[in-house]
Protein backbone atom coordinates (compact mmCIF):
# COMPACT_ATOMS: atom_id res chain seq x y z
CA UNK A 1 0.00 0.00 0.00
CA UNK A 2 1.23 3.48 -0.87
CA UNK A 3 2.15 5.10 2.44
CA UNK A 4 1.59 8.58 0.97
CA UNK A 5 -2.14 7.86 0.56
CA UNK A 6 -4.20 9.12 3.51
CA UNK A 7 -7.80 8.67 4.50
CA UNK A 8 -8.05 11.73 6.72
CA UNK A 9 -7.27 15.20 5.41
CA UNK A 10 -8.12 18.81 6.07
CA UNK A 11 -6.86 21.46 3.70
CA UNK A 12 -8.04 24.92 2.80
CA UNK A 13 -7.11 27.63 0.34
CA UNK A 14 -8.24 31.14 -0.62
CA UNK A 15 -9.09 32.16 -4.16
CA UNK A 16 -9.96 35.52 -5.67
CA UNK A 17 -13.67 35.51 -6.53
CA UNK A 18 -13.38 35.39 -10.32
CA UNK A 19 -14.13 32.99 -13.14
CA UNK A 20 -10.40 32.99 -13.87
CA UNK A 21 -9.84 31.32 -10.47
CA UNK A 22 -11.91 28.27 -11.35
CA UNK A 23 -8.96 26.41 -12.89
CA UNK A 24 -7.01 27.03 -9.69
CA UNK A 25 -9.96 25.73 -7.67
CA UNK A 26 -9.88 22.55 -9.75
CA UNK A 27 -6.10 22.22 -9.39
CA UNK A 28 -6.34 22.60 -5.60
CA UNK A 29 -9.16 20.04 -5.42
CA UNK A 30 -7.29 17.54 -7.61
CA UNK A 31 -4.17 18.00 -5.53
CA UNK A 32 -6.07 17.35 -2.29
CA UNK A 33 -7.90 14.31 -3.69
CA UNK A 34 -4.63 12.91 -5.07
CA UNK A 35 -3.67 12.29 -1.43
CA UNK A 36 -6.67 10.11 -0.61
CA UNK A 37 -7.71 6.68 -1.64
CA UNK A 38 -10.78 7.29 -3.81
CA UNK A 39 -11.57 5.99 -7.27
CA UNK A 40 -10.82 8.39 -10.11
CA UNK A 41 -14.45 8.70 -11.27
CA UNK A 42 -15.49 9.87 -7.81
CA UNK A 43 -12.56 12.28 -7.64
CA UNK A 44 -13.62 13.77 -10.99
CA UNK A 45 -17.21 14.16 -9.78
CA UNK A 46 -16.09 15.83 -6.55
CA UNK A 47 -13.87 18.26 -8.48
CA UNK A 48 -16.89 19.12 -10.67
CA UNK A 49 -19.12 19.69 -7.62
CA UNK A 50 -16.51 21.95 -5.99
CA UNK A 51 -15.94 23.94 -9.19
CA UNK A 52 -19.71 24.35 -9.68
CA UNK A 53 -20.13 25.64 -6.13
CA UNK A 54 -17.24 28.08 -6.63
CA UNK A 55 -18.79 29.18 -9.91
CA UNK A 56 -22.08 29.84 -8.11
CA UNK A 57 -20.26 32.18 -5.72
CA UNK A 58 -18.86 34.13 -8.70
CA UNK A 59 -22.20 34.19 -10.53
CA UNK A 60 -24.70 34.58 -7.74
CA UNK A 61 -23.09 35.85 -4.52
CA UNK A 62 -21.05 38.37 -6.55
CA UNK A 63 -23.26 38.54 -9.66
CA UNK A 64 -20.16 38.33 -11.92
CA UNK A 65 -18.88 41.65 -10.57
CA UNK A 66 -15.15 42.20 -10.39
CA UNK A 67 -13.84 42.11 -6.85
CA UNK A 68 -10.65 41.70 -4.87
CA UNK A 69 -12.57 39.62 -2.31
CA UNK A 70 -11.48 36.10 -1.71
CA UNK A 71 -13.45 32.94 -1.12
CA UNK A 72 -12.14 30.12 1.00
CA UNK A 73 -12.57 26.44 0.22
CA UNK A 74 -11.92 23.84 2.87
CA UNK A 75 -11.86 20.12 2.09
CA UNK A 76 -11.98 17.74 5.05
CA UNK A 77 -12.20 13.98 5.09
CA UNK A 78 -12.53 12.32 8.46
CA UNK A 79 -13.30 8.62 8.76
CA UNK A 80 -15.25 8.49 5.53
CA UNK A 81 -17.14 11.75 6.08
CA UNK A 82 -16.24 14.23 3.38
CA UNK A 83 -17.10 17.85 4.11
CA UNK A 84 -16.38 20.68 1.70
CA UNK A 85 -16.87 24.19 3.04
CA UNK A 86 -17.16 27.36 0.95
CA UNK A 87 -16.90 30.75 2.61
CA UNK A 88 -17.54 34.06 0.86
CA UNK A 89 -18.32 37.70 1.60
CA UNK A 90 -20.79 38.26 -1.23
CA UNK A 91 -24.50 38.93 -1.27
CA UNK A 92 -26.26 36.83 1.38
CA UNK A 93 -27.70 33.69 -0.15
CA UNK A 94 -31.37 33.07 0.45
CA UNK A 95 -31.52 29.32 0.89
CA UNK A 96 -35.12 29.19 -0.35
CA UNK A 97 -34.01 30.67 -3.70
CA UNK A 98 -31.37 28.03 -4.33
CA UNK A 99 -32.81 25.48 -6.69
CA UNK A 100 -31.89 23.96 -10.00
CA UNK A 101 -34.09 24.16 -13.04
CA UNK A 102 -36.29 21.23 -13.97
CA UNK A 103 -33.98 18.86 -15.77
CA UNK A 104 -36.46 18.16 -18.60
CA UNK A 105 -36.77 21.90 -19.28
CA UNK A 106 -33.82 21.99 -21.66
CA UNK A 107 -32.25 25.41 -21.71
CA UNK A 108 -28.81 26.85 -21.06
CA UNK A 109 -28.05 27.54 -17.39
CA UNK A 110 -29.25 26.24 -14.05
CA UNK A 111 -27.37 22.96 -14.22
CA UNK A 112 -24.59 23.67 -11.72
CA UNK A 113 -26.75 23.21 -8.64
CA UNK A 114 -28.29 20.12 -10.22
CA UNK A 115 -24.82 18.59 -10.66
CA UNK A 116 -23.86 19.43 -7.07
CA UNK A 117 -27.01 17.76 -5.74
CA UNK A 118 -26.45 14.71 -7.97
CA UNK A 119 -22.90 14.26 -6.68
CA UNK A 120 -23.15 15.17 -3.00
CA UNK A 121 -25.35 13.72 -0.25
CA UNK A 122 -26.26 17.06 1.32
CA UNK A 123 -26.04 20.76 0.50
CA UNK A 124 -26.50 23.18 3.42
CA UNK A 125 -26.30 26.98 3.44
CA UNK A 126 -25.43 28.68 6.69
CA UNK A 127 -24.85 32.24 7.66
CA UNK A 128 -21.07 32.66 7.73
CA UNK A 129 -19.24 33.52 10.92
CA UNK A 130 -17.37 36.83 10.71
CA UNK A 131 -15.73 37.87 8.44
CA UNK A 132 -17.71 35.60 6.13
CA UNK A 133 -21.26 36.24 4.91
CA UNK A 134 -22.10 32.85 3.41
CA UNK A 135 -21.01 29.36 4.41
CA UNK A 136 -21.98 26.53 2.08
CA UNK A 137 -21.37 22.99 3.28
CA UNK A 138 -21.35 20.02 0.91
CA UNK A 139 -21.13 16.58 2.49
CA UNK A 140 -20.79 13.04 1.25
CA UNK A 141 -20.29 9.70 2.92
CA UNK A 142 -17.35 7.95 1.30
CA UNK A 143 -17.50 4.17 1.06
CA UNK A 144 -14.02 2.75 0.59
CA UNK B 1 -9.03 26.15 -24.04
CA UNK B 2 -7.71 26.25 -27.56
CA UNK B 3 -9.47 25.47 -30.80
CA UNK B 4 -9.00 24.81 -34.50
CA UNK B 5 -11.64 25.16 -37.20
CA UNK B 6 -11.46 23.12 -40.39
CA UNK B 7 -13.86 22.76 -43.30
CA UNK B 8 -14.77 19.48 -44.92
CA UNK B 9 -17.57 18.83 -47.45
CA UNK B 10 -19.38 22.00 -46.40
CA UNK B 11 -19.23 21.00 -42.74
CA UNK B 12 -17.38 23.18 -40.24
CA UNK B 13 -15.41 21.07 -37.80
CA UNK B 14 -14.43 22.76 -34.55
CA UNK B 15 -11.74 20.91 -32.60
CA UNK B 16 -11.85 22.05 -28.99
CA UNK B 17 -8.95 21.34 -26.69
CA UNK B 18 -8.48 21.74 -22.94
CA UNK B 19 -10.91 22.54 -20.15
CA UNK B 20 -14.20 24.30 -20.84
CA UNK B 21 -15.52 26.27 -17.90
CA UNK B 22 -17.27 29.58 -17.25
CA UNK B 23 -14.05 31.46 -17.95
CA UNK B 24 -13.88 30.34 -21.60
CA UNK B 25 -17.51 29.94 -22.62
CA UNK B 26 -17.66 33.36 -24.30
CA UNK B 27 -14.60 32.44 -26.37
CA UNK B 28 -16.20 29.11 -27.32
CA UNK B 29 -19.43 30.84 -28.34
CA UNK B 30 -17.51 33.41 -30.40
CA UNK B 31 -16.07 30.52 -32.40
CA UNK B 32 -19.18 28.36 -32.74
CA UNK B 33 -22.10 30.78 -33.07
CA UNK B 34 -21.02 32.60 -36.26
CA UNK B 35 -20.70 29.24 -38.03
CA UNK B 36 -24.24 28.32 -36.98
CA UNK B 37 -25.53 31.76 -37.93
CA UNK B 38 -23.98 31.18 -41.38
CA UNK B 39 -26.29 28.11 -41.42
CA UNK B 40 -23.41 25.68 -41.64
CA UNK B 41 -23.55 22.19 -40.23
CA UNK B 42 -21.11 22.24 -37.32
CA UNK B 43 -19.28 19.26 -35.87
CA UNK B 44 -17.74 19.83 -32.45
CA UNK B 45 -14.84 17.45 -31.91
CA UNK B 46 -14.55 16.94 -28.15
CA UNK B 47 -11.82 14.29 -28.11
CA UNK B 48 -9.33 16.59 -26.42
CA UNK B 49 -11.68 18.26 -23.95
CA UNK B 50 -10.61 16.86 -20.59
CA UNK B 51 -13.12 18.77 -18.48
CA UNK B 52 -16.45 20.47 -19.05
CA UNK B 53 -18.70 22.04 -16.43
CA UNK B 54 -22.29 23.28 -16.53
CA UNK B 55 -21.21 26.43 -18.40
CA UNK B 56 -19.74 24.29 -21.17
CA UNK B 57 -22.90 22.20 -21.27
CA UNK B 58 -24.87 25.45 -21.64
CA UNK B 59 -22.81 26.28 -24.74
CA UNK B 60 -23.69 22.87 -26.20
CA UNK B 61 -27.41 23.41 -25.49
CA UNK B 62 -27.37 26.96 -26.85
CA UNK B 63 -25.55 25.85 -30.01
CA UNK B 64 -27.96 22.97 -30.54
CA UNK B 65 -31.01 25.17 -30.07
CA UNK B 66 -29.69 27.94 -32.33
CA UNK B 67 -28.85 25.43 -35.06
CA UNK B 68 -32.29 23.85 -34.84
CA UNK B 69 -33.90 27.29 -35.05
CA UNK B 70 -31.90 28.07 -38.21
CA UNK B 71 -32.52 24.71 -39.86
CA UNK B 72 -29.03 23.30 -39.48
CA UNK B 73 -27.40 21.08 -36.86
CA UNK B 74 -24.55 20.72 -34.41
CA UNK B 75 -23.12 17.22 -34.03
CA UNK B 76 -20.85 16.27 -31.13
CA UNK B 77 -18.00 14.03 -32.32
CA UNK B 78 -15.39 11.87 -30.56
CA UNK B 79 -16.71 12.88 -27.16
CA UNK B 80 -14.17 12.30 -24.40
CA UNK B 81 -15.18 10.05 -21.52
CA UNK B 82 -15.26 12.91 -19.02
CA UNK B 83 -17.45 15.12 -21.24
CA UNK B 84 -19.82 12.24 -22.02
CA UNK B 85 -20.23 11.64 -18.31
CA UNK B 86 -21.31 15.25 -17.76
CA UNK B 87 -23.67 15.16 -20.76
CA UNK B 88 -25.27 12.04 -19.30
CA UNK B 89 -25.44 13.58 -15.83
CA UNK B 90 -27.40 16.43 -17.44
CA UNK B 91 -29.60 13.81 -19.18
CA UNK B 92 -28.87 15.35 -22.57
CA UNK B 93 -27.69 12.29 -24.47
CA UNK B 94 -31.10 11.94 -26.15
CA UNK B 95 -31.40 15.63 -26.91
CA UNK B 96 -28.02 16.69 -28.31
CA UNK B 97 -26.77 15.09 -31.55
CA UNK B 98 -24.09 12.62 -30.53
CA UNK B 99 -22.32 11.42 -33.65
Amino acid sequence: MNSSVENNISEKKDFVVSSSSLKDVRSFSREVFSKVNLNQDLKDELVLAIAEAAQNIVKHAYQNQETDDKMEIKISLDNGELEIGFFDKGRPVDNSNVRHRKIDDVKPGGLGTFFIKQIMDAVVFKEGEKPWINHLILTKKINY
Amino acid sequence: MSYKVTEENNVSIVHLDGEIDMDVTEKAKEVIMPLIEAKKEVHLNLKDVQYMDSSGISVLIESHQKATELGTKVVLKDISKSVLKVIMMAKLEQILNLG
